[in-house]
């Protein structure tokens, strides 16, 4: 009987040195790998030099502000070179993106939509090592004066590639209002 | 009234057949002891059922029943502190022998009944799977286990990650006690399945209904107990291996379990056990799903010893789960999951691969236990239990680090550890006048939780003292049970917002109540009534959630003002048992205070993956009622009737709505026949059957990308058998399949369901070798 008492106290006693820990002083700052805050669209009016940069930017990421999406104004009946530059603005300093998506040129491909479909045609300009588009660099023609959508897609397609958009899954999917004047 | 479910485990059945026709002079007699602790249970009634014979055991747990003719009878076991239960027993048909007639050479069985501590009110429904019908499920995870059982259904992630569904709530509405012990993974997560390998139990209970005053925060819907057998103290060398094998996944298990005493050293027992499982891409009866394998290595280890009223049992588990996640189910944006819906299969096309690539989960779970006690002589009883768990989680998204030298790591995204120590102290009285028992008994638990990667939840530290007191008093036929408990939490959060340390604290205290009673009609009839409440706290993804769920497509965002959730569950059942039939009907009403859950936001939520649908954690009052109905009818001999039918209907009175994510109502329906022995087969059996689920068509108008799944039936079917093969050697075998017509279904409570179809057909093959042990 004494005994068991005592096996029964040892027991306790051990089980008041279980450490405790704070974990507050553990507490990580959140890392989002694949954090993209910041879309810029840089229209040049083919044979000039008159560059008009649209931005869809949501510095905080997800939550928090909402997204801040600059309308595209585009002239009527007129051909610019398209580029994109992916930014994640979380992080100081910025990270850029683009580069990334271009050296797994393979894995991604971006995808512009208007709608109507008239207000705006794309072509991508640059290929992959697999001769797919990419769409960082290309060439978009306008149509009419009119308003609508632009949609643009990034999308991820590792291992899947095959030049359409239906493989893989959105990276970037953002609406810009689109007028043509 | 009862808190214990005595399971009868009916150990040794010895059966001497010499004797006189006519003769009614077979008697059963035993012993009742309680399996934890070994210590004869004094006072059992053992009844007779279907004649009014029954008796007492005496001061040494020993009982005898005479003047029995020979046939079969069910017998049941009864006491205050042990839920009754019951069992068949066969009294040989004597041949005529006209020599012998000794006085000791009549029918006999000599039953040893072992009366197993589970700790539920007695007043609650309390199904348990064992034996064979527990064989059945071998193999399978815990809630695809559990799913047979009336008023219980699992919650999946594809065909590998499975939760069990209690009365429609899961997660953390349902309590999981592995081994004695409050299971504490990372359960808020809906594709965060229990940590818990199965095999290590040779018991698998579900108590349903609010159990908050024995068991604490949690304990809303039910709680699943998951037992192994009390450790073989002076018990020769035993074991078991179980062999399984699925078409569907093309998937091994294999399980042994070695068990046995020390020689020399009196009182001691030991038990070493170990699972292996791997299976590949799961096949719907059209296509493959990829990236849908898993592997597990787990294993458990037990010693203990006793000594009188002295016992104290060491136990130690490890399981360890790496689980793909179906790739075809990864979406960026809204807009991806419509494209899926649309489709109607999946983009992502596969063949068979046991490979696990991205995405996947991967979790270890460590459970280090001591339980000790001490049975005093005047009849008071001291138990304490102390339990560590270590759960690790690791998630692996489909996409690593764009950055290469990133990449290379392979880090997973997530990564959570939560570190979980709990203390019960719990004394149980001396009963007073022998009709009132009781226990009182503190619980602490202390807890911290560590994560990195992808914001989701935050770091925190929480605390919880819980009290409580129970008495049970018996007379007449009657069993009442009455029990308060109080409940004193608090949670340390600490998280970044904005590159900004913030901690934020909470406290949250209840008090909870049962009350409970057990009517003893007549022998075949008896009628149990329970009201009890139960609560949790808000976890801290309800609290704290910010962020995209890509499972669910859905923008979900926490609320750290809310406050816990409180549960009054009234839950009322009859049985009504003879050697023909036996019918279980129980009805709940289990009305929800600040039920929380995810309200849908009127506006989207932009991102620079377009417009998700947004939600946000707010709580309302509901109400869940329901029926389970189960019949066992012996149609004709051998053939027997099981049906089981589960009927829920939720409400969600804040809003007056319906609310999402609700089992659907199902009827399960067996036929069985039961065959001769066919050579050295004995209990040879034949079932066949079929489950039918309906649509659920109580949800929230436009609340969904797609309607539930439409309602579907499945069949199955199995045989079974037993082959001695020496006293001390047996053989179990099992046949199944599942799915038999191969059908393509959805089923609404998979998470899954908006990207493919469920699994096809499914042959099992289950192996179980014996040995060491005598045989029933």
């Amino acid at each position: 009987m004494k005994r068991n008492i005592s096996w029964m106290l040892l027991f306790g006693i051990a089980s008041l040195f279980v450490q405790c820990k704070d974990s507050g002083e553990d507490v990580k700052p959140d890392t989002d790998n694949e954090l993209i805050t910041t879309v810029k669209l840089k229209f040049t009016e083919q044979g000039t030099t008159n560059v008009s940069t649209f931005t869809s930017s949501d510095p905080d990421g997800e939550g928090g502000a909402a997204p801040v999406i600059q309308p595209i104004s585009l002239k009527a009946a007129t051909t610019y070179a398209v580029t994109v530059e992916l930014l994640d603005e979380s992080k100081t300093p910025a990270v850029d993106i683009t580069k990334e998506v271009d050296e797994k040129a393979e894995e991604h491909l971006f995808i512009y939509t208007a709608s109507p479909s008239t207000l705006l045609t794309y072509t991508a300009e640059d290929k992959d090592a697999n001769n797919y588009p990419v769409g960082l660099v290309g060439k978009a023609t306008t149509g009419a004066a009119g308003t609508g959508t632009l949609k643009v897609q990034l999308r991820h397609q590792p291992g899947n590639k095959n030049g359409t958009a239906t493989p893989g899954s959105d990276d970037v999917n953002i609406d810009f209002v689109l007028q043509i004047n | 009234m009862v808190k214990l479910l005595i399971s009868l485990l009916l150990v040794f059945t010895t059966t001497v057949s010499f004797s006189q026709t006519s003769s009614c002079a077979c008697f059963i007699k035993g012993i009742v002891r309680d399996q934890h602790t070994s210590q004869p249970v004094v006072g059992a009634t053992i009844l007779v059922l279907g004649q009014n014979n029954g008796v007492f055991t005496d001061s040494q747990g020993k009982y005898q029943i005479n003047n029995l003719c020979p046939g079969s009878y069910q017998i049941e076991c009864r006491i205050v502190g042990y839920t009754p239960s019951r069992f068949k027993i066969d009294l040989t048909e004597g041949h005529i022998e006209d020599f012998n007639l000794e006085e000791d050479e009549v029918h006999l069985q000599d039953v040893e009944i072992s009366a197993h501590r589970t700790d539920t009110p007695g007043s609650q429904p309390l199904t348990s799977l064992t034996g064979t019908e527990l064989f059945k499920t071998r193999g399978d995870n815990l809630a695809e286990s559990l799913k047979g059982l009336t008023g219980v259904t699992s919650l999946q992630t594809g065909a590998s990650i499975s939760k069990p569904v209690i009365h429609g709530m899961h997660s953390n509405r349902v309590l999981i006690m592995n081994n004695g012990v409050r299971q504490e993974g990372q359960q808020w997560g809906s594709e965060h399945a229990p940590e818990i390998d199965p095999f290590v139990a040779t018991r698998l209970s579900v108590v349903k209904g609010a159990a908050g005053v024995r068991y604490g925060s949690d304990a809303i819907g039910g709680v699943v107990l998951v037992d192994p057998e009390e450790l073989p103290f002076d018990k020769p060398l035993s074991g078991e291996l179980n062999l399984v094998g699925f078409s569907n996944g093309r998937q091994g298990v294999s399980s042994a379990t070695l068990q046995g005493s020390v020689k020399g050293w009196k009182g001691f027992g030991w038990r070493a056990q170990g699972t292996l499982k791997r299976g590949g891409n799961i096949r719907t009866p059209d296509y493959f799903l990829d990236n849908t394998g898993l592997s597990e290595k787990n294993f458990s280890l037990s010693t203990g010893y006793r000594h009188r009223g002295f016992g104290i049992d060491v136990f130690y588990s490890r399981f360890d789960t790496k689980i793909g996640i179906f790739s075809g189910a990864h979406i960026g944006s809204v807009t991806d999951l419509l494209n899926v819906i649309k489709n109607g299969e999946p983009l992502v096309k596969s063949g068979f691969s046991y490979d696990i690539a991205r995405p996947n989960q991967n979790a270890q779970h460590n459970l280090i236990k001591a339980e000790t006690h001490y049975h005093f002589n005047d009849g008071n009883r001291l138990q304490w239990t102390i339990a560590q768990q270590i759960n690790d989680r690791n998630e692996f998204d489909l996409h690593g680090p764009r950055n290469d030298s990133l990449a290379s790591l392979n880090r997973p995204e997530l990564t959570f550890k939560l570190n979980t120590l709990t203390n019960d102290l719990v004394w149980d009285h001396r009963p007073i006048a022998k009709k009132i028992s009781g226990q009182i008994g503190i619980s602490s638990l202390y807890q911290y939780n560590l994560m990195s990667g992808r914001p989701l939840i935050p770091n925190f530290n929480q605390f919880n003292l819980g009290v409580f007191w129970i008495e049970r008093y018996a007379k007449n036929g009657w069993e009442l049970e009455a029990g308060v408990r109080y409940d004193y939490r608090t949670l340390a959060t600490h998280r970044y917002v904005k590159k900004e340390k913030i901690s934020t604290d909470f406290t949250f205290s209840n008090f909870s109540g049962t009350i409970g009673a057990t009517k003893n009609i007549t022998p075949y009839l008896s009628a149990k009534l329970n009201i009890g409440t139960a609560w949790r706290a808000p976890n801290v993804s309800e609290l704290f959630s910010d962020g995209v769920h890509h499972g669910a497509a859905a923008y979900e965002r926490g609320d750290s003002t809310l406050t816990q959730e409180k549960a009054i569950n009234s839950i009322a059942s009859i049985q009504y048992s003879t050697n023909r039939i036996k019918v279980e009907l129980g009805g709940y009403y289990n009305y929800i205070s600040d039920y929380i859950y995810l309200q849908p936001q009127a506006e989207p939520m932009l991102t620079i993956r377009g417009a998700f649908p947004y939600f946000k954690y707010t709580q309302t009052n509901a109400v869940f009622r329901g029926i389970d109905l189960s019949v066992d009818y012996e149609l004709a001999k051998n053939l027997t009737l099981s049906s089981k039918l589960s009927y829920l209907n939720v409400y969600d009175k804040g809003n007056d709505n319906y609310l999402v994510m609700i089992p659907p109502n199902r009827w399960d329906n067996q036929l069985k026949y039961q065959l001769e022995n066919i050579g050295p087969l004995k209990n040879v059996f034949v079932s066949a059957g079929n489950l039918s689920v309906a649509q659920q068509k109580r949800v929230p108008a436009n609340s969904d990308f797609a309607p539930p799944p439409k309602a579907y039936s499945l069949w199955n079917m199995q045989i079974g058998s037993s082959i001695p093969v020496t006293e001390k050697n047996e053989l179990e075998i099992n046949i199944g399949i599942q799915n038999l017509f191969n059908v393509a279904y959805r089923d609404y409570l998979n998470r899954f369901r908006y990207y493919a179809h469920d699994m096809g057909r499914q042959v099992s093959i289950r192996l179980k070798w014996k040995f060491g042990a005598s045989n029933k």
